[in-house]
């Protein structure tokens, strides 16, 4: 028996090929968190093969947000849920909302990005499986259902090899780099989107109450690298590493 | 007339940027030098929706106005840097898929446009001959009907994408002395027996898109694949040539704007005698020029484009669009490489080649003497 439904999360961030920001005041252009794109990706593949009848999406954030909550469902995504708050949650506030979400979408299994690339948390998945007690497997490579999809097979990235782990579904995956490649939007993709309405939600609405145990003091921008000098000789190189640099 | 894009519009045309400038920019010097059409490109292309652009969500297409397909075309030829490819699109859209959307039968529609709106179908048409050209409806290639069959017989020439089409609209006469009355239209598709597109001719530019002369030799068209009505290709080919004139150099002003960009770049980076080249005179002028024709050129293909979304006849419109923008992107190259010197010489600035593919639009869909013929005409000369 085919799943019901995938809840994949993604987070809007300032586009990493614009700078290596992580600030929502300073950028000026957001995507989504590639790893989320990866996870958004990998529903829209396994509903393509049959596997789930629905993916729907849930990020949290502004009216702004919007922007990148069309382009997920440029991409394929069948409805998105809007949790409206503009406050820099972090990633045990997110877990949060997004497991009272849970209760309210009841998926088969959430996917999301292993981490998002503004802030490197890397923790909302496995707060979420905590606070869920649903089993977990991250910075998955691969997804195999088992058991007419009360499993799945996962293979895991770890420093210290591929791992592959099992768990009974619903789980939380989240996913590496090399899961798939994104598709590109089309225009037909976009025209669909302008059909799909997006759903918003307040913390309020789903009765609960949530505040950021860190707050951001500050953002800047990394200063910027000297331009580099060339040696005339491998004296004159070892001599500058040795005396400016002061390495060796 | 407003040309100010609204929120929808500015979203496909970014998205459309955003396509051409990151999937189709690649080893383009190569297939240029080699003469390689780019077929992942074109699927790309395809999957992407740019085929389909003005053709109904029905038939497989986005249902775009004629303003917001220039608008688009005009953004992928801005940030996509393989002219050639884009002809190949060019033709495909306004060769193959407006005479099957405006004259083919409902059948016909539904078996060709879905896939040449998704690109896995590749069109264009067959026209010219080695002794017809500019004297177009004076055709050598006839038809004669037997049975549920037509039998193609004669040649064609500078036929574009022929090498690789899977359908080509072509037209043959079916009665000589009725002169352009006898003409007709037939889709002939690949591997139909008597078909022989396989006679590649090389090019000075848009090397990328792949040309050939078609011989028919008895060539087998099925009954059901007359496009119109016999003898009404002459009329069929005047519409979708009117289309093709008005559109086909939407890319061209996108392309001028993209080397206008390059120049602007390249004058205040360049320093000679102790500043940049753009505080010489002779450099400045070239470059406002080369805005002032852009402006005229962008300001035509709307007005042209706009005209067809109203349903008003552009048959003086589309030649003068036609005229003044394959004029302004030849001038435009020519001033772009004078601006870069010896550099804009050399292969590897990508500057030159912008000449070399821009020169073809003063002669395909019409030399710029027809286009001024049929303006005179129209002006009761």
């Amino acid at each position: 028996m085919p799943l019901a439904k995938i809840l994949v999360a993604f987070k809007s961030v300032p586009d990493p090929a614009d700078a290596g920001m992580s600030s929502h005041d300073i950028a000026s252009k957001f995507v989504i968190n590639p790893f989320d794109e990866i996870a958004i990706e990998e529903a829209l593949r396994m509903r393509e093969r049959g596997d789930v009848a629905e993916v729907a999406g849930v990020t949290i954030g502004p009216a702004a947000v919007d922007e990148q909550i069309r382009a997920a469902m440029a991409m394929g995504v069948d409805r998105v849920i809007r949790v409206d708050d503009s406050r820099a949650l972090d990633p045990y506030a997110i877990s949060r909302i997004l497991c009272s979400l849970v209760g309210r979408e009841q998926p088969s299994f959430v996917i999301m990005g292993k981490q998002a690339v503004d802030d490197d948390s890397n923790q909302v998945g496995q707060m979420l499986a905590g606070l869920l007690d649903w089993p977990q497997a991250t910075f998955v490579s691969k997804i195999e259902f088992l058991d007419n999809y009360s499993r799945a097979c996962c293979t895991r990235e770890t420093d210290s090899g591929l791992e592959v782990i099992e768990v009974s579904l619903p789980a939380v995956i989240t996913t590496d780099l090399r899961l798939n490649e994104p598709r590109y939007v089309s225009l037909p993709g976009l025209m669909k989107a302008r059909r799909k309405t997006i759903e918003v939600a307040t913390c309020e609405q789903l009765g609960i109450t949530v505040q950021p145990l860190t707050v951001i003091l500050s953002t800047a921008r990394p200063p910027k690298r000297p331009a580099g000098t060339r040696v005339d000789s491998i004296a004159d190189l070892v001599a500058r590493l040795k005396n400016d640099a002061k390495v060796l | 007339m407003d040309f100010s894009w609204s929120d929808q519009q500015r979203e496909l045309l970014d998205a459309v940027g955003r396509f051409g400038r990151e999937q189709l920019n690649y080893d383009v010097i190569a297939h240029d030098r080699d003469a390689i059409f780019n077929h992942d490109a074109w699927k790309k292309c395809g999957e992407f929706g740019i085929p389909g652009l003005l053709v109904p969500a029905d038939f497989g297409g986005l249902g775009q106005d004629a303003l917001t397909t220039v608008g688009a075309l005009e953004r992928l030829g801005y940030t996509c840097k393989d002219n050639g490819l884009l002809f190949s699109i060019n033709a495909h859209m306004w060769t193959a898929v407006i005479p099957v959307l405006s004259h083919g039968n409902e059948s016909q529609k539904r078996k060709f446009l879905p896939g040449l709106c998704n690109g896995t179908l590749i069109g264009g048409n067959a026209m010219s001959e080695p002794n017809s050209g500019s004297d177009a409806f004076n055709l050598g290639t006839t038809a004669v009907r037997k049975g549920d069959k037509y039998i193609l017989n004669g040649s064609k020439i500078f036929v574009t994408n022929a090498p690789i089409a899977d359908v080509l609209v072509v037209f043959a006469t079916v009665d000589k002395s009725r002169g352009a009355e006898g003409i007709s239209a037939f889709l002939v598709e690949k591997g139909a027996p008597g078909f022989d597109p396989s006679h590649r001719i090389k090019k000075m530019g848009i090397r990328t898109a792949p040309m050939s002369e078609v011989f028919f030799e008895n060539c087998e068209v099925p009954a059901e694949n007359l496009l119109g009505k016999e003898g009404a290709g002459s009329w069929l080919f005047t519409r979708s040539m009117t289309w093709e004139r008005g559109c086909i150099l939407a890319s061209a002003v996108g392309a001028m704007q993209r080397l206008l960009e390059t120049c602007i770049r390249y004058a205040n980076e360049r320093k000679q005698g102790g500043h940049s080249i753009g505080k010489y005179q002779q450099v400045a002028t070239k470059i406002v020029d080369m805005k002032m024709r852009v402006e005229s050129a962008r300001h035509m293909l709307y007005h042209c484009a706009w005209l067809t979304g109203q349903r008003k006849a552009v048959y003086l419109e589309a030649a003068m669009t036609k005229l003044h923008i394959s004029d302004a992107w030849v001038k435009c190259a020519e001033d772009a490489i004078q601006i870069h010197g010896g550099y804009g010489y050399m292969i590897e600035y990508e500057v030159e080649r912008e000449l070399r593919d821009a020169i073809g639009s003063k002669l395909y869909s019409g030399t710029s003497e027809i286009q001024r013929n049929i303006i005179a005409s129209l002006l009761g000369l």
